[in-house]
């Protein structure tokens, strides 16, 4: 089952869990009598911590009727260690066969896929299909304590046989070891040994389910690195990031360490061959800000290339890792949005790896992916390339959340490097949720902003000062005054403007329509300030006497506003020459001028 | 499910390059209305005070230190 959708509710997931195990109980096959395995060729590689077998089974169909699927059993030594299964036809390696988990009746102690062809296959013809599978843990480290000096030994017990539920005509094994060291391996004839691989067979017709021990004992000093527990964190951002965060906890799970530990040695001879100093990871080759951090903080043992395909990190751990010595860090970083959403209207995918190279040949026993979801995202729906379980859906709370962000959890066990494949998260987000957060720190501010305006609105006195309160009375007034002065002083000009406009255009009606304009204005101004000086009056103040000095001085002023406004209509007109004129207008200006002085320094003085 | 191949790569709608530019631009603004509204509040007496002002500038301050803000946390690396 490559798909797997399902709904978010945990009651749905329950029923459905239960439907699948049901399911399960009829899903049964029996063995087709008619199918024989004319040839196999079996590779098992066992140069790293993992049991990687390649099989090439030539299925052959000596029945009549044409058949669709056959059966692929597992190894009874390898049946729990199974991490992936994937197999392809010789001729077509490109498109993937379909493998389910199955099982025989009668059988129910094995373990049963049945891998379905891309096309039936018809009675007398045959067909070359490979199978891929990695099996972890198989290979056991004898002796199971080794010093910090010695070399680390594993064996590896399985079958000989290619074990299958179709009787097998001819078959061949090859083991490949990591190297030409090798104590001992089972001498079961024909075999013979060159370097790094054990060639056994060619073995003639072997029944089904035939089974010989296969023992190969050799010196394997690659890292057994486990994760032993891994929590990928993807948080998508709108904002144009989606950030990775890996929670890793790693374990030697190889022959663990016997009697002390001496750095000095370690440092000077460069033993410690079973030990891990450092290792790889690659990260998408868009990753930014990356950190590698654990409880402490950083992890300063760490470099960073930045290669064309990927940007690969070299982890170098607080302390070499001996077998059984356990560490656990965190890797985080940053990817652009872009190369991994999808979107077209409100509808977003989120197209990403399941989980992603941590270093060669990982195994990975267990390992749970949580996707953080904008805040407001719907109709969650998801597709994985494999068998996934999905947990109950959790809410996330960060910065600027009201409501929490939706959590996609999910879980798996036993990966391994094969496992590094895309799944996709669909949901609904609707674009202008994305205000939501600046309007919250918006919001907050003007709280604030509130809180304060209100703040100095109280008054926390236990008695009232008469006196100061009138002080401040007048002081508001004399400021009130001031600003309507200063208006009344920008119509002055407005005045000779009109005036001036007037004498070039020569035009009545203009004049007249401008000066009733500013008279409304000044007379409202000047209502304003008798006002106020009445309340100055009312509060006592001295500064009453002023301003109404002030409008007396305004009076003048305006008078010889007047004064200019006629003599221009006389200029005008023609009634006045240009010399009476230019004499009329010095003295109106000189007086208005000397006005204006001293209204501004009764105006300061106030 | 809609098909990832007929969806299009989605990008931020503000280019993740002008966050600095924002948040300075924004946060500039804001704390200069920030700074009128608390000298306007500490300097005036209670009788000169202008409640529509106060609230006029208190709005237009929050609505950029809010925004500037938020392009602060972005352009730090806190996706919100």
């Amino acid at each position: 089952m490559a798909k797997v959708i399902m709904k978010t509710r945990v009651l749905t997931l329950l029923l459905l869990h239960l439907l699948i195990s049901v399911f399960g109980k009829l899903n049964q096959d029996s063995i087709d009598k008619n199918l024989v395995n004319s040839k196999v060729e079996r590779k098992i590689d066992i140069a790293t911590h993992l049991v990687k077998t390649v099989t090439s089974i030539t299925l052959e169909n000596k029945g009549t009727s044409a058949i669709r699927s056959f059966l692929f059993a597992l190894d009874p030594s390898l049946k729990d260690n199974l991490s992936f299964l994937s197999a392809v036809t010789k001729d077509n390696k490109d498109e993937k066969l379909e493998i389910a988990e199955t099982s025989v009746a009668g059988l129910s102690d094995k373990r049963f896929f049945r891998i379905s062809l891309l096309s039936a296959l018809d009675g007398g013809k045959s067909i070359v299909v490979e199978v891929e599978a990695i099996y972890s843990h198989v290979l056991k480290p004898f002796p199971l304590e080794i010093t910090q000096a010695e070399k680390q030994l594993v064996v590896l017990d399985t079958n000989l046989f290619f074990y299958s539920p179709y009787p097998t005509t001819s078959q061949t094994t090859v083991v490949t070891t990591t190297n030409s060291n090798i104590e001992s391996y089972t001498k079961t004839k024909p075999v013979s040994q060159s370097d790094a691989t054990i060639s056994y067979g060619p073995f003639e017709d072997k029944a089904p389910f035939s089974e010989s021990q296969l023992r190969v004992h050799e010196e394997n000093n690659s890292p057994f690195l486990t994760v032993t527990s891994l929590e990928r964190v993807v948080e998508v951002s709108h904002w144009g990031n989606i950030a990775v965060e890996e929670h890793i906890d790693m374990r030697h799970t190889g022959a663990t360490l016997k009697g002390p530990f001496s750095r000095f040695d370690y440092q000077r001879q460069q033993d410690g061959y079973a030990s891990i100093k450092n290792f790889k990871t690659s990260l998408p080759a868009s990753a930014r800000d990356v950190y590698y951090r654990d409880e402490i903080g950083n992890i300063s043992t760490s470099n960073m290339k930045e290669l064309d395909e990927s940007v690969d990190v070299e982890l170098r751990p607080r302390f070499p890792l001996f077998g059984g010595w356990k560490t656990r860090y965190y890797l985080g970083y940053n990817v652009p949005s872009y190369e991994y959403l999808y979107y077209k209207g409100d509808h977003y995918a989120l197209k990403m790896r399941f989980v992603d190279h941590i270093y060669d040949d990982m195994v990975i026993d267990e390992m749970q992916l949580k996707i953080i979801l904008p805040e407001g995202s719907k109709n969650i729906e998801l597709k994985t390339p494999f068998d996934v379980q999905r947990k109950g859906d959790e809410i996330h709370y960060t910065y600027l959340d009201t409501l929490g962000r939706p959590v996609v959890v999910l879980s798996k066990l036993n990966l391994v490097e094969q496992h590094i494949q895309d799944f996709e998260l669909h949901y609904t987000f609707q674009k202008f949720l994305l205000l939501q957060e600046p309007l919250l720190v918006v919001g907050a501010f003007y709280l604030l902003f509130l809180v304060v305006i209100i703040y100095v609105r109280l008054d926390f006195a236990i008695t009232k000062d008469e006196a100061k309160e009138s002080r401040m009375r007048v002081s508001t007034l004399i400021d009130e005054v001031q600003s309507a002065h200063d208006r009344r002083s920008a119509l002055y000009q407005s005045y000779d403007d009109a005036i001036n406009k007037y004498k070039t255009s020569k035009d009545a009606a203009a004049l007249t329509s401008s000066r009733k304009k500013i008279d409304a204005d000044y007379k409202q101004l000047t209502q304003q300030i008798q006002n106020l000086q009445a309340q100055l009056k009312a509060e006592g103040s001295e500064a009453a006497e002023k301003v109404a000095e002030l409008q007396r001085y305004d009076i003048q002023y305006k008078e010889q506003i007047g004064l200019a406004i006629a003599a221009a209509e006389k200029l005008v007109l023609g009634k006045l020459t240009r010399q009476q004129y230019l004499d009329t207008e010095a003295a109106t200006t000189s007086k208005c001028e000397d006005t204006y002085k001293k209204m501004e320094s009764l105006r300061s003085a106030l | 499910m809609l098909d990832v191949e007929q969806m299009s790569r989605y990008v931020s709608p503000i280019n993740p390059a002008v966050f600095p530019h924002l948040t300075v631009v924004l946060l500039g603004i804001g704390i200069f209305f920030m700074a009128w509204f608390f000298v306007y509040e500490v300097t005036s007496t209670k009788f000169a005070r202008d409640l529509k002002k106060e609230l006029v500038v208190s709005l237009v301050a929050s609505i950029f230190m809010g925004f500037g803000v938020l392009f602060l946390l972005l352009w730090v690396g806190i996706f919100v």
